[in-house]
């Protein structure tokens, strides 16, 4: 007899269940998308909280003078001396001279230790932009501590990882909202409106469509002056990412429009005299929300790695903004590859913030679409 | 037959059309970059020691045409453009079209080669995918998709090339072997080119392979629950033949339709490539113009030339779709 009542009850939960909650509960019925989710969640999170969870500044202010191209530093807990609950790191003393053939040659003095701390207080920084704090998550008692190793003008690599995931966060959601909104007005106004200027308006989109979008970005970047200071260039960067990006996008908004507008409650309401603008956005925009948040979703990565591209040669964006592109720019040379391979820890977290995104893209839109059931 | 023709003709306007608004959304953004020929032109000659004066910067642009109004310019440049010539490049000042020459070709054969590449091995892994019910090999396929879609074709190069170094102490760059470089054409130097030509090749294939292998796959997989698959084997085929012979023909006509897509994305990963992998065609021109020069010239036609080698593609495509697919002939024949 419970049983069936709780069955009642699930069932009763499925059928008053709104679009939300029933998305939710095929979500996390996929477990590889779950899996990403959590990823994606722990990357958005480093990143939001780059400033705190990186013990240096990942500008030029935060440089390590006397460890340039250093090798990457893992604390640890023994050593020949016996075992501390603290882990630690030993001093190295680097020397390059003729000696040494002019390559750095490091001596470790086995008996020294340099203990690491917690919650120390280092550079100073602006907590999303806002709050002045200088609290860090881990620090050194003397002396620096690289995770990953620092580049040839001593920047800890590490904290460039977290503040790069955040560049990139942010670039990607500037270009998804401006395409997002552009395809959202040349989409609706083209699949609303019908007719010639449909048909004008897609000769037009498709024509960009056919332009390879890389060399394009190039071409527009290559305009900023020299003079610009970054920031401007990471403004104009996402805006050309964005302005460049809608046409897919558009399509698509097109095509649900095109389908949708037919139906009856399209001609309920204008029948009751609204306004085109009104039912657009009123009507026929949240009958398909949900797939426009997956098209988001999908669309992210490509944004980051266009601005990676761009970045990479050089076009993008410059020091000192920090992201990926940025941090590769000079690994191509015979010196890092044969002697700094850990200027490529990066690509490891980039390449699992773009799986994660294309995993949970794929699985929202399983779970975004009704139909998907019904085939299992 | 002439109904035939008649769609072919169309489809080479709409064709046409696109290139033109591409010319003139390109011609435009050369027109937007700070600065003109004229200028950059006489920029130069005064590193050089010469006085210029305002008024011989005038007289250059009136010697270039650059006086014009824009519609006319641009008219100018496009049936030129169609002709195959371009101008001069504004800094190397040197004709665009000699530049360019075999570069943009070289370019395009490896760029074409790597789309033969991403299906050769696509529709063959892709069709056998779908059928079998493997679980490793399918998730194997699936991860491998995916980091197909992840790691760019640029860090792929960058990998390679990390890893070449480290275990082959070499680094596998360049098109061609020192001594074949500036020699003339010849067997010994095409030979030389395919030894270079595989590694670019590979790496521009490698995402294309991946969209491609996701696409057949899907494809295959719908086709193959359908109830005239069904009918099929209970006639008694099997295996291959039961494959190609009805779900693979059906999965054919968006696999075709999707071919200038995929050049599109090969196109973009080009000069990234050509950068680390330091090619010397059109990609690395490109870059050069761009990065280092501002050659508007030079960029414009460069662009120009990759989207009229996609819109041609495009137009091959929808023909040879009209040949292969008998639905969509009869609804041109009709």
């Amino acid at each position: 007899m419970t049983t069936t009542t709780e069955n009642q009850k699930a069932k009763e939960a499925y059928f008053t269940a709104s679009q939300g909650q029933l998305i939710w509960a095929r979500f996390k019925k996929q477990r590889a998308a779950m899996i990403a989710a959590m990823v994606l969640a722990m990357l958005i999170l480093s990143g939001i909280f780059a400033p705190i969870l990186s013990p240096y500044d990942p500008t030029i202010a935060g440089r390590d003078a006397d460890y340039l191209n250093g090798a990457p530093q893992i604390p640890s807990f023994c050593d020949t001396n016996g075992c501390s609950i603290r882990p630690f790191l030993h001093t190295v003393t680097r020397e390059r001279s003729l000696a040494t053939n002019f390559r750095w040659v490091e001596t470790i003095n086995e008996d020294e230790r340099r203990y690491m701390e917690f919650f120390v207080s280092g550079d100073e920084y602006k907590l999303f932009g806002l709050i002045p704090m200088d609290t860090h998550l881990f620090g050194m008692s003397e002396g620096y501590v690289h995770l990953f190793g620092t580049d040839s003008s001593g920047k800890d690599i590490f904290s460039r990882t977290l503040h790069a995931i955040w560049t990139s966060l942010q670039v990607g959601t500037m270009g998804v909202v401006i395409s997002f909104v552009l395809a959202l007005i040349i989409g609706g106004v083209s699949g609303y409106y019908g007719g010639w200027l449909d048909s004008f308006i897609q000769m037009v989109t498709d024509a960009i469509r056919t332009v390879p979008a890389i060399p394009l970005f190039m071409a527009i970047a290559a305009f900023i002056p020299p003079e610009w200071t970054a920031e401007t260039r990471f403004l104009f960067i996402s805006m050309i990412l964005g302005l460049i990006g809608w046409p897919t996008l558009a399509r698509r908004v097109r095509t649900h429009l095109l389908t949708e507008r037919n139906q009856e409650y399209v001609l309920a309401a204008q029948l009751c005299g609204a306004s085109g603008g009104h039912i657009i956005r009123r009507h026929l925009l949240p009958s398909f929300t949900s797939y426009i948040i997956v098209d988001l979703v999908i669309s992210f990565p490509y944004m980051v790695l266009s601005e990676t591209a761009l970045s990479f040669i050089g076009l993008g964006l410059k020091d000192p903004v920090n992201s990926l592109g940025v941090m590769l720019q000079n690994v191509t040379s015979a010196d890092v590859l044969l002697n700094y391979q850990w200027y490529f820890i990066p690509v490891i977290f980039f390449v699992a913030l773009v799986m994660a995104f294309v995993f949970v893209g794929d699985g929202l839109r399983d779970a975004a679409d009704p139909y998907s059931e019904a085939n299992k | 037959m002439l109904q035939f023709g008649r769609f072919a003709a169309t489809r080479a306007v709409m064709a046409l059309i696109t290139l033109v608004i591409v010319s003139f959304v390109v011609f435009s953004l050369m027109e937007l970059v700070p600065g003109d020929c004229a200028e950059r032109y006489l920029a130069y000659k005064t590193t050089q020691g010469q006085a210029i004066t305002l008024a011989d910067i005038d007289a250059e642009r009136v010697r270039l045409g650059l006086d014009r109004p824009y519609m006319i310019r641009w008219a100018t440049w496009l049936t030129g453009a169609f002709q195959g010539e371009f101008g001069d490049s504004c800094i190397l000042r040197v004709n665009i079209a000699q530049l360019l020459g075999s570069k943009f070709w070289i370019s395009l054969s490896i760029c074409l080669g790597s789309l033969l590449l991403a299906y050769a091995i696509a529709i063959p892994v892709g069709i056998i995918s779908a059928a079998s019910r493997n679980a490793a090999m399918n998730n194997t396929l699936r991860i491998v998709s995916y980091l197909g879609l992840a790691m760019p074709n640029f860090l792929l190069a960058l990998m390679i090339m990390l890893f070449s170094t480290l275990y082959f102490g070499e680094t596998l760059t360049g098109l061609f072997s020192a001594e074949y470089k500036d020699a003339p054409w010849s067997w010994a130097k095409f030979v030389d080119l395919l030894k270079h030509a595989w590694l670019p090749i590979f790496i521009l294939g490698w995402s294309a392979t991946a969209f491609a292998l996701q696409t057949v796959r899907a494809l295959m997989s719908d086709e193959i629950g359908k109830l005239y698959v069904t009918a099929a084997s209970a006639r008694g085929l099997y295996g291959g033949r039961l494959l190609w012979r009805y779900p693979a023909r059906h999965a054919l006509g968006p696999i075709v339709n999707s071919l200038g897509f995929d050049l599109n994305r090969i196109f973009n990963e080009l000069p990234i490539v050509a950068l680390i992998l330091t090619l010397t065609e059109a990609g690395s021109l490109l870059l050069e113009a761009l990065a280092r020069s501002n050659d508007q010239q030079l960029a414009g036609a460069i662009i120009f030339l990759l989207t009229a080698s996609i819109v041609t593609l495009n137009f091959f495509t929808d023909i040879l779709l009209a040949v292969l697919d008998p639905r969509v002939r009869k609804s041109i024949l009709r």
